[in-house]
Parts: C-alpha cells; structure tokens; sequence
C-alpha cells in the first residue's frame, strides 16, 4: 500500500485535540481557526457546507470564497481565500451594539443573541471584514409557482425551508412571519452547536483539501497550536488591531 | 398662497407615504434597497439630516432666548416647535430602518453604554425632553431664570447630540472615508447651517406680516449665516476630499471617487453643489434678493435639499467600497451588493417622515402656538 494511505486523515488529529479540549473550563481554551491557502482549491465546498449546517437563506453567508486572479496569461494564477468570520479578540462589532446583542462569549467566540438584537446594522459598518450579512427574511422558493401533485418540488422545498436551525444549540423555526433570526444580523460562530457535542465546524469536516483546521490554540499539543507558531503566519488587517483569531498559512 | 401650496406638499407627501409605510410595517424591509453591505442608506441619512435640524433649531432658538438678539425676537417659539416636529420625524427616520423596531425599549431598559449609539438614544431622548420643558417655559416664563438655565443645557446637549452623531460615524476606523477626525466637529456646524436653512423658510414663507422691516432684517442676517456657514462647510468638504485624495489609501480614494465622479456624482455635483450650495450662496449675498420673502424662503428650501444630499453622500460612499477586495462577487444573493440607490418604498417612508415634519410644523405654527399663548396669556 502507498504511504499516502496509511498516514491518518487530519480531521482525526482535529478531532482528537477538540476532545481533549472539551474537557477544560471554556474560559481556558482558545479556539482558533487555521486555514492554509497553499492547500484551498476554491471548491466552496466550506460556504455550502456552512448553509447547509446553519440552514442559511438566500442572501445570508457565514463564509464566503474570495477569488482573486493574479498575473497576465500565460503566467497567471488564482488565489482563494476563505473568510468566516474572524472571532476578533478586540471585536470592533460588539461595543458598537446599543444592547450587547453581539459579545464574546466565554468560549471567545463572537456570538449574537437573536433575541436581544434589534436590527440596527451597526455591527455590519462596524466589521473590517464583511463577516455580517441581515437576515431580511427571503427563502430560496419565495415567488416559485407551486406544482400540484407532485412528490418533490417547491412545496416540499418550501416545507423545508421552514424546519428549525439550531445555531447557537436554540431552535430557530421559520414560520413565515417575522420571528428572529429575521430581521437580525447574523454571523459566523464557529458552529458552537457542534463543538458543544464535539464535532468540528463544518466548514472544517469538508473541506476537500484539509485546508480548514479548527482547535484549541491554548493546547500546547494541538495541531493548530503547531500551525500558528510556525513563519508563514498571516491575519487580516492586523494594523486595525482586532487580534483575529483567524489564521492563515501562505 | 405658498403656505397653501406647503400644506398641499406635505399633504401628498404624507399620502404617498403611507403606503411605504405599510409595506415596512406589514411585508418587512425586502422592498428596500439597503442590504448586508451597504447596511445603512436613505433612512439613516434622513435621520442625521432631521437630528440634526432638530439640534439647529434648537441652537437658532438660544439666538432668541438666551443671546437675546433684537432680529430674532419672537422666533425661539417657531424654532422651539420646529425642533420638537423635526426630532421624532428623523427618529422615527431611523426607527424604520430597525429590523426588530417593537425591541427598541431594550436600549433604554438594557443599554451597552459603550455603544455610540446607544448613547445617541439616550443623548436624543434627554435632548426631547429639554425641548419640551424649553418650549412649557417659553410660554409660562420666557423672562426668568429657569429658561435660561433650560436652555443653556439643552443648547449643550444640541451640540453634543449632534457632535455625537458625528462620531458615530467617525468611530469606525474600518471605514476610511468615515473615520475623519473632524467629523465630530463638522455635524454641529452641519446642524446650525441647517437649522438656519429651516428658518429661512420659516421667516421667509410663513412669519408674521405685519413687521415688514423687522422681517428684512431677520432675513438679511440669517442669509449671511447661512452664507457663512454653507462657505465653512464647503471647505470641510474640500479638504476631507483633497486629503483623501492626497493621502492616497485605496479605499478611501475609491469611495471619494464614487461621489465626485462616480455612482454618485449628480447627486453630489448638481444636488449638492449647484442647487443645495452654489445657487443660494450666489442670491444670498445679495441684500435685494436676501431680503425678499420668497426667495429667501426658497433659498431656504435649496440649502435643505443640499443638506439632505449631503448627509447621503456621507452615509452611502463610507460603504461602497468592499471590505476586503473580492467580497462582492464572492457569493451571490439578495442585497449582497456595493450598489445603492434607495428604492421606491425607501422614498415613500422618507417622503411620510417630511410630510409629517411639514405638517407639523405649518399646523403648530398655525394653530397650536397661537393656541397655548392665548392658553397661557388668559392663565397670567
């Protein structure tokens, strides 16, 4: 057998150091995200995992792939770059909130009580990185003609849309009316709901390229520990001091 | 007959929005054009354009009340009432933008006072309240002490509201073309340019007739200050855009461009520049044409529709340039654009909001004024 083959899937490793982590207070563990644009491939397979996880609506994203083409043909290339949501440890977006809607909780990790949030978007013109998208309450079959008759179409669609999410371990039901999270701003929050019960991100799971690793950055034997200690080490608009805990390998 | 012709615009301007009106408050904010990017548009200018005017009116009112200035005797009541439309019309302005507007009670009962805006809630409630006690007093005991009191408080708090405002914006390091550290300085002296805008028209159009060359007068001193005031804020705008420029930042020269020769360049040149600037300062200086009363008023008029741009024109272009390069063609959806003009439904509430100051206003002056003084002189 190829060498490849016996060497273990990193999300194992992942995993294993999420477990580990889980048994500390919450206040003692520092997750963080790494993610190494050597390895992304621009699949998006992280985005639509990410609306598939929170069950997002149309014009809400947690993690979008930016594109950016370098270079003249023939020496041209392509980079991707992930961007969920930062996890600040100074948020620009929390002390602009008239409510504390939005604050780090004690994981660290920047989260928004839906039913505390009034709507205002100051967290939005406050984010340096576009992590918040408004809730305006669409659905992917609003205005689809609906086919009588039929076992599967946009009534089976619709019927689904409305199932709960379970972001922030909560039920979240869309009823049709005008119940939070619509009318919310809403963001990345490193699926909290699946760490809670020792699951990765989703974004992590299934990225084709083990691009995404996620972990406990105060774990001096986790692998994203080793990853962010290394050279090739970059945040986002470091000079803003927001102290990303979003790192990323170049 | 131009008092007639006001009251029919506010009219229909109050008409036509009630249906925008109804479509926020029942089918929710997908027929406005603000979105996750440009998160904050029409309506949140509306309410720095009507705070504002609020916080100006009441400055202009001290012209009266505490600085006893001869012109302005007899105003402080106008501009008072002015004040007390013109407030709950821009709150009510920003209070439609919310997108859980029954939660507003919160930020009284469970305020983060590190947010500047929640500050301004706080800031502009205290600053309603000053109005109407300077307003009781006006009527009850203009003469004495405790207005004066009043009204160097509330004058404070106007400059302070409106400062705040400013900050707001200015705050927000991430955003270039915001994060100017006048801006704080600017939205006061916005805010009196305005609020003597506001009582151009309401010298011009609608006071009293009978004191013709009183009349002049007011007229003659409130176009100089309008005059200096929209010269000392056109150099604010020159010199925030040639040190934008200068400074050469990419984001902030980006959204510059968006104004002067971009998306938004009738807005800023023809709107803002031509009718809302050039246009009144031209006439203004001029003694004939300052002193006569529809012109003057109308004058009046030009410099708040400039005002109005202005205000858009700070709000939008702050948030047209994509926070990181790429994000807008990333992933596609409803309102995930750096595009914005504000909607049909987003005019018709903002045209509701100036109907209701308009009305407001005219109906106060004509009726509710007269009333309580009669009211309060048969007290006396």
């Amino acid at each position: 057998m190829l060498d490849v083959l016996e060497k273990q899937d990193v999300l194992v490793r992942l995993h294993e150091d999420l477990q580990r982590a889980l048994k500390k207070k919450p206040e003692e563990r520092r997750w963080v995200m790494v993610i190494d644009l050597r390895k992304c491939v621009g699949c998006t397979a992280c985005t639509i995992a990410c609306i598939a996880e929170n069950k997002l609506p149309p014009g809400v994203v947690y993690r979008p792939v930016m594109v950016e083409e370098i270079g003249t043909y023939p020496n041209v290339t392509m980079n991707f770059l992930p961007r969920p949501c930062m996890q600040c440890d100074k948020p620009p977006c929390t002390e602009v909130c008239p409510v504390t809607a939005t604050y780090k909780n004690e994981d660290g990790v920047v989260v928004i009580d839906y039913d505390q949030c009034i709507g205002c978007r100051a967290c939005i013109a406050a984010c340096p990185y576009g992590a918040r998208t408004f809730d305006f309450g669409y659905t992917y079959t609003q205005g689809l003609p609906m086919l009588e008759g039929a076992i599967l179409g946009s009534k089976t669609a619709a019927e689904y849309e409305r199932l709960s999410n379970f972001e922030y371990g909560e039920e979240w039901a869309r009823n049709g009316g005008h119940e939070s999270p619509i009318g919310n701003v809403r963001k990345c929050h490193f699926c909290l709901h699946r760490i809670k019960d020792g699951i990765l991100p989703a974004c992590t799971t299934t990225c084709i390229g083990r691009a995404t690793y996620f972990g406990d950055a105060n774990d001096p034997d986790s692998l994203v520990t080793e990853l962010i200690n290394t050279s090739n080490v970059v945040r986002l608009k470091e000079e803003l001091g927001t102290e990303p805990r979003v790192y990323y390998l170049v | 007959m131009i008092k007639k012709i006001t009251y029919a615009v506010g009219a229909v301007a109050l008409l036509f929005g009630l249906w925008g009106v109804y479509i926020r408050l029942f089918e929710g904010e997908q027929s406005a054009n603000y979105g996750s990017y440009i998160g904050w548009g029409l309506w949140v200018a509306m309410y720095l354009f009507l705070a504002g005017l609020a916080a100006g009116a009441y400055m202009l009112a001290s012209l009266d009340y505490l600085f006893n200035i001869p012109q302005f005797k007899g105003t402080g009541k106008v501009m008072l009432w002015a004040a007390l439309v013109t407030l709950p019309a821009g709150l009510a302005s920003i209070g439609m933008d919310l997108g859980h507007m029954e939660r507003i009670w919160k930020v009284y009962l469970e305020p983060n006072f590190t947010s500047f805006l929640s500050l301004m809630v706080w800031g502009y409630t205290l600053f309603l309240i000053l109005i109407v006690i300077s307003l009781y007093l006006a009527f009850i005991r203009p003469e004495k002490s405790a207005m004066k009191v009043v009204m160097w408080i509330g004058l404070v708090v106007a400059i302070l509201v409106a400062g705040g405002v400013g900050f707001l914006l200015g705050g927000n390091a991430a955003r270039l073309f915001w994060h100017v550290g006048l801006l704080p300085v600017q939205f006061p002296v916005f805010a009196l340019a305005s609020g003597a805008a506001l009582m151009l028209v309401i010298v011009g159009w609608f006071g009293p007739k009978d004191n013709h060359v009183n009349r002049a007068s007011q007229l003659w001193t409130l176009s100089l200050l309008a005059v200096v005031l929209s010269v000392v804020k056109l150099y604010f705008l020159v010199a925030d855009f040639t040190q934008s420029l200068y400074g050469g930042a990419p984001n902030n020269v980006l959204a510059v461009q968006s104004v002067l020769t971009g998306r938004y360049w009738f807005s800023f040149w023809i709107v803002q520049i031509v009718i809302g600037t050039l246009i009144p300062l031209i006439v203004l200086v001029q003694p004939k044409l300052a002193k006569n009363d529809f012109i003057a008023g109308l004058m009046g008029v030009f410099l708040l529709i400039g005002y109005v741009a202005a205000r858009l024109l700070i709000v939008v272009p702050g948030q047209v340039v994509p926070m990181l390069p790429g994000l807008a063609e990333a992933f596609s959806g409803p309102k995930l654009t750096f595009d914005y003009t504000p909607s049909l439904m987003e005019w018709s509430v903002t045209s509701a909001v100036m109907g209701f100051a308009i009305l407001g206003i005219l109906l106060g002056m004509d009726y509710l004024l007269g009333y309580l003084a009669r009211f309060t002189e048969a007290k006396k």
